[in-house]
């Protein structure tokens, strides 16, 4: 996931809070209301006055997946050009508003969606529409501050990856797991692709992706829910819709063999090898119990992983185990870097084993609660945040056309059995579902190399 | 500087079934005429701002003090059904590690949730994951404080505080865990070395605090090694006594629940009439210096820039900080606009302050290409010149105020958050009022106050560089500023 920049440390996005008026120990819910403006736009708004705060989250259905080859990293670049200006918001002069006023916000683009948000004090819910209203409008770009932002992407992108140790790993995973370009590619892109964008492009997704019908709106907070429809409607009825965008095939072919590769990176002391499976997507039926697969698997140090790979066999200092929670066709990933004088064959048998452990052997319930547990506390974690929220909103609208999906999704993990973990595992962790890669130091001169 | 710019594209969104209506329209340029410090930002002065400033209270915990001197905070908040703790244990930090032992405080930390009289570390962490409880001990590399922190949902509080005593009063260090754990520790210590943050990091912290407990960063393989479970028990003995400790409680408790459950859990915590932990400052800085890691392969320059600055009870603390607002506290500071935003060296440039008991830290970083090291770094530099040379235009200085005044709403959302500010003011003896006070506090900085204090804090004769990158080519742009110290990667000095 990218961002307009590093998240900071200022406002409050900590995951411990308050919820609307509820009764301790019963589960909570978030009261919404979900409205279709003529133009398309979704409107979703929940009411919260715990706090004299609200966040407005503007989520667009695009993302690296809707990028065509030689453009790979555009859909990112684009949301950067979204605060450089459109017809009554001078270049920068988003963040400095949001900021000035005690706000916080930040762009941030994955595969298969792009959000913006902010967080503002209750009394500048006009400032925050009228901004995200008038971008969705119109955008004033000029070839020199696509520049510039090339140059902050680029950057972006050297921080991110090629200047980290194990920076490009992912790319390779990436790259090897799937076939189908939509996420083949990273959505940071290349610095070559990168440097070919031109305001044309610009122009293009624009006028493609951005548009009301391809949106969702939600806002959360310190609000009065007829108030904000009737100022929605004020900053984004002149906005028409446009033809809805041309969906992208997924389709991902069915995959007949392991895949595997080694690289070698420069910037690494300890070898560390990445297992993926192809999964189903986020939220469906499976990644339910993929969830508690992932949680039981590398969850904490009461996990099999840590307790056996890390804690018994002392291989590796951590294993992380997570699905990659995209939209369409997902991978399951497993990660582990392997201990000083340990090998990453002996690491990936210790895993291996833990893998078939799961599938043949009994899963005990206190992992099954451990798993509700955790969801349980996410769940309600997450309720204190209008940020939080608002995104949570958007997110559940769009990918699976259910907000309520915020109220509900609790109880569908909790449903989740044993059976069903060992099912998933039984059905996706087959050989010939794998990719892995397994990234080495290449020792330079001078660097210090292995000790 | 200071002109506004005209857009030569534009691009409309106006366009109905196929009707593409790309109009085209003339920017107006004047509008507002609030111009930023810098050509990247230009504010057009039409979105509709409300300039009232919303008037924010933060609630206030209840106070009470146990008989072993140790302080209590609840702030009760029924909002969601869950409790959040943190216990600070003010001298039991890595600043008060045995000489030559870096990392005893931090190991101790760790090892203490590694089992107690009654419990494996196994049976702690199914204990605790089970009800998705957590319990976090935190020792420290050089600040002066460890914690023991957690939360947990309502239900599961009194158990979780249970077991957050069991472990802080009755830990065992035992010998094969502490095996495993030096084996682990032992990997991130080689893995943090290529980092390129880490190595910046290291070096200013040497270079800044010399000798001083804060110029430490990490424990060595050596200190590691050398530690024994008698070590981390006699420390722990020593330091982790209530007589100066805190603990604060914010949620779904009443403050009488919260008390009694303390008093049940923590009774036995027995006061040791240990003397309040004190500080020194870090020696005086000497002239400035340059200092360069050298990390092959990198395709970025880490550029860290700063000096001594002050403490948190320095009466400077509030011009500081506007005056680090200005020049670098997010992406309305004239880094981030300038480096970024303008010249497009970087994804981020940001400053900060760093201050605790003792005099801490000012520093501006940034991470950019190799081959613009040397604009980026004279860019910089000229930020902090001209924050001690100009005094700020009025606009930017009140739009920095006002950002820092009205972000405190937000901190509402959260109740841990809001007692995270008195444990603050506890820790530091700050007024009982300060919170209440700081709109008029900041609201009352000037802009001569702001250049005084650059004057005198971003003063060029002690102003430090630490860079982090390719050798062949950064190596020269450094000599400009000075003799360039030049460090591997394992932090040995050529």
């Amino acid at each position: 996931m990218r961002h307009l920049f590093h998240r900071l440390g200022r406002g409050c996005i900590i995951a411990l809070a308050g919820a609307a008026t509820l009764v301790a120990q019963s589960a909570p819910r978030v009261t919404f209301t979900d409205t279709r403006m003529k133009n398309g736009l979704r409107v979703i708004v929940s009411e919260d006055h715990s706090a004299p705060v609200f966040s407005i989250a503007v989520t667009y259905n695009t993302g690296s997946r809707d990028e065509r080859k030689g453009r790979t990293g555009f859909a990112h670049l684009f949301e950067h050009m979204m605060f450089k200006g459109s017809e009554q918001v001078g270049p920068g002069e988003h963040f400095m508003l949001v900021f000035n006023n005690g706000g916080n916000m930040n762009g941030t683009t994955n595969k298969d969606r792009t959000l913006y948000y902010e967080t503002l004090p209750a009394n500048q819910l006009d400032l925050a529409l009228f901004l995200e209203a008038d971008r969705m409008w119109s955008l004033e770009i000029t070839k020199e501050n696509l520049d510039n932002q090339i140059n902050a992407v680029q950057e972006e992108r050297r921080l991110g990856a090629d200047n980290q140790p194990y920076g490009r790993t992912f790319e390779a995973l990436e790259a090897l797991a799937y076939e189908n370009f939509a996420y083949e590619h990273s959505v940071i892109g290349s610095l070559e692709d990168l440097a070919a964008s031109n305001v044309d492009d610009v122009r293009q997704f624009f006028r493609t992706y951005y548009a009301p019908n391809n949106a969702i709106l939600s806002i959360v907070g310190d609000v009065n829910t007829k108030d904000v429809l009737a100022k929605v409607a004020k900053y984004f009825n002149r906005i028409p819709s446009q033809p809805a965008p041309k969906p992208v095939d997924m389709t991902e072919p069915a995959q007949t063999a392991e895949r595997r590769q080694t690289i070698d990176d420069p910037l690494v002391k300890l070898p560390r090898i990445d297992m993926a499976w192809h999964v189903p997507g986020a939220y469906s039926k499976d990644d339910d119990a993929l969830q508690v697969l992932a949680t039981i698997l590398s969850s904490g140090r009461s996990s099999r992983f840590y307790e056996s790979v890390v804690r018994q066999q002392q291989l590796s200092s951590n294993v992380s185990s997570f699905t990659s929670g995209t939209r369409g066709p997902s991978l399951f990933q497993i990660i582990s870097t392997a201990l000083p004088n340990k090998t990453i064959p002996e690491l990936e048998k210790a895993i291996d084993a833990e893998i078939e452990k799961i599938k043949t052997g009994p899963i005990q319930d206190w992992e099954i609660e451990k798993a509700r547990n955790i969801n349980k506390r996410g769940f309600v974690g997450g309720l204190g945040s209008s940020l939080n929220k608002a995104i949570s909103l958007g997110q559940y609208a769009l990918f699976a056309d259910d907000p309520n999906l915020i109220n509900t999704y609790l109880d569908r993990l909790n449903k989740v059995t044993a059976a069903d973990v060992q099912r998933v595992a039984k059905q996706y962790f087959v050989a010939t579902n794998r990719t892995v890669v397994v990234t080495n130091p290449k020792v330079a001169a001078g660097s210090g190399g292995v000790q | 500087m200071n002109r506004l710019r005209y857009s030569k594209t534009v691009i409309a969104a106006a366009a109905a079934a196929g009707l593409a209506v790309a109009v085209p329209r003339a920017v107006s340029t004047q509008g507002g005429a609030q111009a930023q410090s810098s050509k990247a930002v230009v504010m057009k002065g039409r979105a509709p701002v409300s300039t009232e400033m919303l008037k924010v209270k933060l609630p206030m915990p209840a106070e009470s003090d146990m008989p072993n001197g140790l302080h209590v905070m609840v702030l009760e908040d029924r909002r969601a059904p869950q409790v959040s703790f943190q216990i600070i244990i003010p001298g039991a930090g890595g600043y008060f590690d045995p000489a030559g032992a870096p990392g005893v405080s931090v190991m101790t930390a760790a090892m203490m949730r590694e089992g107690t009289t009654t419990r494996t570390t196994d049976q702690i962490a199914q204990i605790l994951e089970t009800m998705a409880a957590t319990v976090t001990v935190s020792g420290s590399i050089s600040s002066p404080n460890a914690s023991v922190s957690g939360s947990s949902l309502t239900e599961n509080f009194g158990n979780t505080l249970g077991l957050a005593a069991d472990i802080l009063l009755n830990p065992t260090f035992p010998q094969a865990e502490f095996d495993r754990y030096k084996a682990r520790t032992a990997a991130s210590l080689v893995q943090q070395r290529s980092s390129s943050g880490f190595l910046a990091n290291e070096t200013f912290a040497r270079i800044i605090y010399g000798q001083h407990p804060a110029g430490r960063v990490s424990m060595t393989a050596e200190s590691l090694k050398a530690a024994t479970p008698e070590t981390l028990k006699a420390f722990h003995k020593a330091r982790y006594v209530p007589d100066h400790a805190v603990i604060a409680i914010a949620g779904d408790i009443s403050p009488a629940e919260a008390r009694k459950l303390i008093e049940t859990t923590l009774g036995a915590w027995k006061k040791a009439g240990a003397p309040a932990p004190s500080f020194e400052d870090p020696a005086a800085l000497g002239p400035s210096r340059v200092s360069f890691v050298a990390r092959p392969n990198s395709v970025q320059t880490s550029l860290w820039v700063g000096t001594q600055a002050i403490s948190r009870t320095s009466p400077d603390y509030d011009v500081l900080s506007v005056m680090d607002a200005v020049i670098g506290g997010g992406p309305t500071g004239r880094l981030f606009v300038h480096l970024r935003e303008e010249k497009g060296y970087t994804y981020g440039a940001y400053s900060s302050i760093s201050a605790t008991y003792f005099r801490g830290t000012w520093l501006a970083s940034t991470d950019v290409r190799t081959e613009v090291t040397e604009p980026a770094l004279r860019d910089l530099m000229a930020e902090v010149a001209r924050m001690r040379d100009e005094p700020v235009p009025v606009k930017e200085f009140e739009d920095r105020k006002r950002g820092i005044v009205a972000s405190f709403a937000l901190s509402l959302e959260s109740p841990a958050q809001v007692l995270n500010t008195h444990v603050t003011r506890w820790l530091y003896k700050l007024p009982s009022d300060y919170w209440d006070r700081l709109p008029e506090r900041i609201n009352a900085v000037t802009i001569a106050q702001v250049q005084a204090a650059a004057k005198k804090y971003l003063d060029p004769s002690r102003l430090q560089i630490v860079a982090v990158g390719d050798e062949t080519n950064v190596v020269p742009i450094l000599k400009q500023y000075g003799t360039v110290d030049i460090y591997d990667t394992n932090g040995v000095k050529r």
